[in-house]
């Protein structure tokens, strides 16, 4: 039995049996203790006041709303109301500090003399600054100020990005808006993103961020469904509305994400939906109207027609006969002529049209003093540019037939969000907050990317190179390769998604110096994947008698987050913090999955199959974790903080018990002090560094050796028996990443110029390598997850903003910046892993790098023109490595983001666009392979007019012994015109005239305009699938244009 | 006062929560709360029993099925190589195997080894297990899976270069293997077969199929190792209609030659391929059915596809297995003859073998009795083409073409597909399969990472 010593006055656990308690947690707990106790002093006496005060824009005397105000040196803080008004109880009696704190304005604080029993008054008149160090932002341990906190950290406004650009999804709040950050767009309705922060870390782990909403872990998962429809699927973080969204803070890695525990090692985007604000209802009706376009370039089909002694050797409409150029050099056939097509460019052929979205919202947000609410409601539908062709209508309509109506709209978004946020004072000490969301989605998806033969992209990239192709039946394909849209589009792929997110959060502060926390929530969601080919409807062979998928998951993520946090002023200089807390995830996925084939005439049910097949999956995984911080502030300028972090996971092998992530960071505001040559120019100047770690966990089951059932057909019948799977691994642990960053942020110009800049190292040690296995040891896994190797990460990052005033003219511009050198330093002393035929991970190169056999070099050594291949190298016309060689990244090495605004008329009329570089990487174009190597219909292949170059990736793919692919690899470097926007908010008394409201928005905006350089010769160099970490070009639609206009309309 | 004890009593309760929140993840003992059973999952220690050794026997049937003629296995591949079939669709690996210019890392190969040493292993198990479980379960139980292991260690040796490596899990412990040559492993898979031989005593159906698999298996290794006359002594009891059948379902497994050529397309029969290759497709032969894509006898089978997946035709059918549940001989009495004509060929005795090549002719119809053929070589051709037709792509044809150039002394130019490529390029010159890439992970094979010991024949 342990006695725990410390509370001297206060034995209250001086019994306690502590006996089953972790010699860990005994330590922390003590030193929790003690540092409570050197803190508090004294019981807080009764002696009790308050501060009651105004906040008013010193330029404009008009009152501003949501500044935080809070009495330094304690927890005791408030919100100014739509009045600009607040009050702060408890306050103890003496000479107190006063601080207010806002985005925008400067900060003040006030030093005020409090009487016990009295109000004392303290108004605030903050001067507007463009650019500032201010601000406040969500940490583990609950809201700070942005100065203290050592790390960068990025907020994005999201509440005033969705009113001025065409936001549609999430994923365009994110792109290009935060440095460090990579975000591969959605290139159709529906589709989900994929986000990358500060590289990648691990080699077999997700590299997903996590993501929290009010508190609440959400599911994020890319590649969510559970049926396939080639490349791009839906990722969850896609369900959010970003109309519901205050903010979002991107952690970018370990060094500022320690807190958040295992999981956070690859960042944390943190979500802050919108809140009430005190003061009378604000109404806002919200409308955008979409037009959506796929204005990409598609790649042209080509045709080498020629007429031989048999029907067998000559080309015709119904064949696919065709002479190549390299047989046409051999002399083994002669090119009649050559033919191209592309069936997207004839308005006949096309699957793309102008799509449509409209989106119709309203919200309203007031309240109380004591009771503040937000509520929110939304409906959109979003029909994708994917469509039926001319063609197919007039073959439809000369027969008699129609699709129905899901099926001419392949690619479809309905969805419907509510919210409703409460905050309530219950009492002076006391506060409660209630979110609630609410997700209702139908999403329709076509087959698109890798869909097999049947999908839209293996028939519309390996088309004939003419228009009037026939198939055995005598239908005319209008360029199509096999199947046409009547055919391809009976397969109906739908997923439901019905989503709750809910989180009650409590704060207690039963003391000035004392404030508890808790937190609870729970993400629940249940995903309904269907897929549909009736009877007599598919193309496949094996397809036609029909088949129905039905496959229900549920997700279940609960988060339990309690924390305390003690606040202190030692002396007039120095302020200290310390907190504690638990939090506890439980993240259940539970799935069935039936599938019925054989389906009579008629039936959509998987009961009605004459076949049926059902699987059960479950998995689940629990984390416990505690952390204890120690913050301490020198003269408001220089703040240190100090932490570890302590987790348990039920993915841990079983000789793993806990893992300790430790946290310290400094910031100093350098221009605050005596010492620093602060410059005219130079409003303030801070040092930031922070040293963190964090970790991503196993798999469920990694750790863990077992046995798995099948089935055998006997002469009796079917019968289950036992597999052994996996290996296992005991010492699995989680793996581990450190973060070193240290940057600067200064404030410039009369605050009209700030820059950030920050250089980051980032290692992940204990990597888990998932070990391939050899196969001669028989086991069911593939491979097995060891701790073995290290990444790194390194690189800068670097955000300017600029606020420039001309007259009746301002122009702002943000320029965003981030480089990463990403190296796979070790392997633990495995041998090299050969991912695929392209990809390989090897010592001293970036993960998931490009590799194969190189070309060397060609020549046309004949000069006809043609390049060919000869097994004698001394005739060969192309030269290829003898081994695999590495050729480039798969990730951007550097993104840049570029955005002007410009404002008019006293910010009445604002103009803003976006451009963004991405580079640095090689973009595997597999479409432009298969077109080369087995649709044979690429220029390179066909095309006495390809260059050499592109006959000679050709040849080699095609003829050399290697079959190398590396011809493909293609620089992925591009500028993208990525959004364009004119918003109009005409005075209020326009408003209140015209429309009776209180303000008006209206706001045009167009999204992803273009291309605007690239070397890349493939469709674009972001439309890929949305899963793997280094996804290939294949057969995928284009990302496409949004035309919006948003009207906005506050009562 | 009052407000003293007030302020006291909140300090005691804070203090009591926050310290609560620090003895909660101890206090509530965290072994229980990150305690997660996992439905999903079988639990090693639910094998050890009577009932669980017999899963796990359950379980190594369907590994073998898997590993043959249930999965793209060195049935279907080792067909792409040799003559059997012609690569129809886009996949790279497929086609540098068709090509014979294959490389370490194929995934198709790599898969394929794979499941013929999970077979391997499931099958070592259930021996493992039946013995210390079951010790009473019929013998036949453990011959069958000797037969296993002994089959699939065979066919691995006839299709990989010298080099092949037999790793295993003892006690849930990986125990890595040496590579061994070609010629150990044939030895190694004999050893397994007449083990499995002795296990068996019983005299009932089971026990009958099971022996007739074991000496069937035998034969066939023995023939590996070039010791004719004993391979068709340990075949001579095995009727000619005997069979050993993997069942196929709408649910389970798929018959491999209907997923992979009829259904998906990806597979077409080859005919004269490479120069070499023989007429499977033409030679309307009743033991190799085939039809054209949509021509009449394709639509009694439901292809009306004239094109293969890479849209190139024509399509050539396999009708032997045309449903997606028809079950699979993969071993057949017809083998043993094969075998005995082949031991009496290599003796000397062309009369005995031509009698016997034209008495399993007589068991089936449309085939007329062969004629002498007159020369040694003309024969041997005339053998190995009888045996390639009997035993047509269930995983027998690479390893004869391999044996007519080691046993034979032919050369690879005349028994593989040669010269020009179908799909453009010419024929490699491998005659062997090599072991994949991903062998590299065992840490026996050194630091050279060599994972064949020698290429050839």
């Amino acid at each position: 039995m342990l006695a725990v010593h410390g509370f001297n006055r206060r034995m209250l656990f001086s019994n306690l049996e502590v006996a089953v308690m972790g010699r860990s947690a005994v330590r922390l707990w003590l030193a929790f203790g003690t540092l409570l106790s050197a803190l508090a002093g004294s019981p807080a006496s009764a002696q009790q006041a308050a501060v009651v005060g105004r906040v008013t824009d010193a330029l404009t005397g008009q009152a501003v709303a949501e500044v935080q105000i809070s009495i330094v040196g304690t927890n005791q803080s408030a919100l100014s109301t739509s009045e600009g008004r607040f009050i702060i109880r408890g306050v103890i009696p003496g000479a107190v500090s006063v601080r207010a704190t806002r985005l925008g304005y400067g900060e003040e604080t006030r030093e005020v003399s409090v009487v016990d029993g009295q109000t004392t008054v303290v108004d605030f008149s903050l001067s507007p600054v463009p650019l500032a160090l201010t601000g406040m932002v969500i940490t583990a341990t609950g809201e700070k100020r942005k100065v203290e906190v050592g790390n960068a950290v990025t907020k994005i406004e999201a509440a005033g990005v969705v009113q001025t650009r065409a936001i549609s999804q999430i994923g365009d709040l994110l792109t290009a808006r935060a440095p460090g950050v990579f975000v591969s767009p959605p290139v159709q309705t529906g589709a989900g993103i994929r986000i990358r922060i500060r590289g990648t870390s691990s080699l077999s782990l997700t590299n997903n961020p996590i993501y929290i909403i009010d508190g609440v872990r959400v599911e994020g998962t890319t590649g969510s469904s559970s049926v396939s429809v080639g490349g791009t699927t839906p990722s969850r973080v896609g369900d959010l509305n970003p109309e519901e969204i205050e903010s979002m803070e991107v952690i970018r890695g370990p060094s500022a994400a320690t807190l958040y525990g295992t999981d956070a090692a690859n960042g944390v985007i943190v979500i802050t939906t919108k809140r009430g604000i005190s003061g009378r209802p604000q109404w806002t009706y919200y409308t955008e109207q979409t037009a959506i376009q796929d204005r990409n370039d598609y790649p042209t089909a080509y045709r080498g027609w020629r007429t031989g002694p048999t029907s067998g050797t000559t080309s015709t409409r119904s064949n696919t006969v065709q002479c190549f150029l390299s047989q046409a050099a051999a002399g083994t056939c002669m090119q009649d002529s050559v033919t191209s097509y592309n069936l997207v460019d004839d308005p006949e052929s096309t699957p793309f049209g102008t799509g449509y979205r409209q989106q119709h919202g309203l919200q309203v947000r007031g309240g109380t003093e004591t009771i503040r609410y937000f509520l929110h409601g939304e409906w959109e539908d979003e029909d994708g540019v994917t469509k039926v062709p001319e063609f197919e209508k007039k073959y439809l309509a000369a027969r008699g037939r129609s699709l129905t109506s899901d099926q001419e709209n392949p690619g479809r978004l309905k969805k419907a969000t509510a919210r409703a946020n409460l905050n309530i004072a219950l009492s002076d000490e006391m506060d409660l907050a209630i979110n609630s969301g609410y997700i209702s989605q139908d999403l329709r998806l076509p087959r698109s990317d890798d869909s097999g033969t049947a999908g839209i992209g293996a028939n519309i990239f390996g088309g004939p190179g003419f228009k009037y192709n026939m198939n055995a039946a005598g239908d005319t394909l209008y360029g199509w390769r096999e199947f046409t849209p009547r055919g391809i589009y009976q397969t109906e792929t739908l997923q439901s998604i019905e989503r709750f997110i809910q989180s009650i959060s409590g704060d207690w502060r039963p003391e000035p110096w004392l404030a508890l926390r808790g937190n609870f929530g729970l993400d629940y969601i249940t995903r309904l994947d269907s897929q549909i080919c009736r009877f007599g409807d598919c193309v496949l062979t094996n397809d036609k008698l029909g088949f129905k998928r039905d496959n229900r998951t549920n997700f279940y993520l609960y988060t339990l987050d309690l924390g305390a946090t003690a606040t202190r002023r030692i002396n007039d200089e120095t302020e200290a913090q310390t907190s504690v807390g638990v939090q506890y995830y439980r993240n259940i996925f539970d799935a069935n999955y039936t599938l019925g084939s054989s389906l009579p005439p008629g039936a959509v049910s998987v009961s009605d199959a004459a076949v049926k097949n059902a699987d059960e999956s479950t998995n689940e995984s629990r984390t416990l974790g505690a952390y204890i911080e120690q913050r301490v502030a020198f003269r408001d300028r220089l703040f240190l903080t100090a932490a570890v972090r302590s987790d348990r996971n039920s993915a841990f092998g079983a000789d793993f018990k806990t893992v300790f992530y430790p946290k310290f960071s400094a910031s100093w505001v350098l221009s605050d002090e005596p010492f620093f040559p602060t410059p005219d120019w130079m409003n303030q100047f801070r040092f930031r560094t922070a040293y963190g770690a964090s970790g991503v966990q196993p798999g469920t089951t990694d750790a863990v050796q077992y046995y798995t059932t099948t089935q055998v057909v006997g002469e009796s019948g079917e019968q289950t028996g036992l597999i052994f799977s996996t290996l296992g691994n005991a010492n699995l642990k989680p793996e581990r990443s450190s973060e070193l960053e240290v940057g600067f942020d200064a404030t410039l110009f009369d605050n009209r110029f700030s820059a950030e800049v920050t250089y980051y190292t980032k290692s992940s040690k204990d990597a888990l390598v998932s070990r391939i296995l050899p196969p001669s040891l028989g086991t069911g896994a593939t491979a097995r997850f060891e701790n073995l190797g290290e990444v790194s990460n390194k690189g800068w990052e670097m955000l300017f903003d600029a606020q420039i005033l001309r007259g009746g003219l301002e122009w702002s511009a943000t320029l965003n910046a981030s480089t990463n050198e990403n190296e796979l330093v070790s392997l633990g002393g495995l041998p090299n892993i050969v991912s695929s035929s392209t990809l390989q991970q090897r010592e001293g190169y970036p993960l998931n790098g490009w590799w194969q056999r190189r070309l060397l070099g060609y020549e046309d050594k004949d000069g006809n023109g043609i390049i060919t291949y000869n097994a004698d190298p001394t005739k060969s016309e192309i030269m290829v490595s003898d081994t695999a060689e590495f050729h480039g990244r798969s990730a951007p090495k550097w993104e840049i983001a570029l955005t002007n605004g410009f404002a008019m008329f006293n910010g009445q009329l604002r103009l803003d666009g976006m451009i963004d570089y991405k580079g640095g990487h090689l973009v595997y174009n597999n479409t432009e392979r298969i077109r080369c190597a087995s649709r044979f219909n690429c220029s390179g292949l066909i095309n006495p007019e390809s260059s050499l170059f592109e006959q000679a990736r050709t040849v080699m793919v095609r003829e050399h012994p290697s079959r190398s692919t590396a011809g493909f690899f293609e620089e992925g470097d591009f500028i993208r015109f990525r959004e364009l926007s004119v918003t109009a908010t005409p005075p209020s008394g326009f408003a209140g005239g015209i429309m009776g409201g209180r303000t008006l928005t209206i706001t045009a905006a167009a999204r992803n305009l273009g291309i605007l350089w690239t070397k890349y010769t493939g469709l674009d160099p972001e439309a890929f699938g949305t899963t793997g970490d280094a996804p290939s070009s294949f057969q995928p639609f284009g990302p496409p244009t949004y035309y919006t206009l948003r009207l906005s309309v506050g009562f | 006062m009052t407000t003293y004890r007030k302020g006291r009593a909140t300090f005691t309760v804070s203090l009591a929560i926050a310290g609560g929140l620090m003895l909660f993840p101890t206090g509530c003992s965290p072994d229980r709360i990150l305690d997660v059973e996992d439905p999903d999952i079988i639990n090693p220690s639910n094998v050890q029993s009577p009932a669980g050794a017999e899963a796990v026997r359950l379980g190594a049937l369907s590994r073998f099925n898997g590993a043959t003629s249930g999965d793209e296995s060195l049935f279907l591949l080792g067909g792409l190589f040799s003559d059997e079939w012609i690569n129809g669709d886009s996949f790279i690996a497929r086609q540098e195997i068709d090509q014979r210019t294959i490389t370490i890392e194929n995934t198709f190969l790599t898969n394929a080894n794979r499941q013929l040493h999970r077979t391997r292993l499931a099958a070592q198990q259930a021996v493992a297990l039946l013995r210390e479980y079951s010790p009473t379960s019929p013998g036949w139980h453990v011959g069958e899976m000797l037969m296993v292991q002994a089959y699939v260690i065979n066919l691995m040796a006839e299709h990989l270069c010298d080099g092949l490596i037999i790793s295993n899990v003892v006690d849930g412990r990986e125990e890595y293997g040496d590579p061994i040559t070609t010629q150990a492993a044939f030895e190694m898979a004999l050893g397994l077969a007449n083990e499995g031989l002795t296990s068996i005593t019983g005299t009932t159906a089971n026990d009958v199929r099971v022996r007739n698999a074991l000496a069937l298996t035998k034969g066939r290794i023995l023939l590996n190792l070039n010791r004719h006359a004993e391979a068709a002594t340990a075949v001579a009891g095995i009727p000619t209609n005997y069979q050993y059948v993997h069942y196929d379902s709408q649910t389970t497994w798929s018959n491999s030659f209907w997923t992979w050529n009829k259904n998906s397309r990806r597979y077409s029969v080859s005919d004269k391929e490479g120069t070499n290759g023989l007429d499977f497709a033409s030679a309307k032969d009743p033991r190799v059915p085939v039809c054209a894509g949509n021509d009449a006898a394709c639509k009694t089978i439901g292809v009306t596809n004239s094109v293969r997946d890479d849209l190139t035709g024509p399509f050539m059918v396999l009708m032997t297995w045309p449903n997606r549940e028809d079950p699979i001989a993969i071993m057949q009495g017809v083998d043993a003859r094969m075998i005995e004509a082949e031991a009496q060929l290599k003796a000397g005795q062309a009369a005995s073998a031509l009698a016997t090549l034209n008495a399993a002719r007589a068991t089936k119809s449309g085939l007329a009795p062969l004629a002498d053929a007159g020369t040694a070589d003309a024969r041997l051709k005339q053998l190995f083409r009888e045996r390639a037709f009997w035993q047509y792509s269930r995983g027998y044809r690479t390893g004869d073409l391999r044996r007519l150039i080691r046993q034979y002394g032919q050369s690879q130019a005349t028994v593989f597909p040669t010269g020009a490529w179908h799909k453009g390029g010419n024929y490699g010159t491998d005659v062997d399969m090599p072991v994949p890439q991903a062998e590299q992970n065992n840490p026996k094979l050194g630091i050279t990472l060599q994972t064949c010991m020698s290429r050839g024949a």
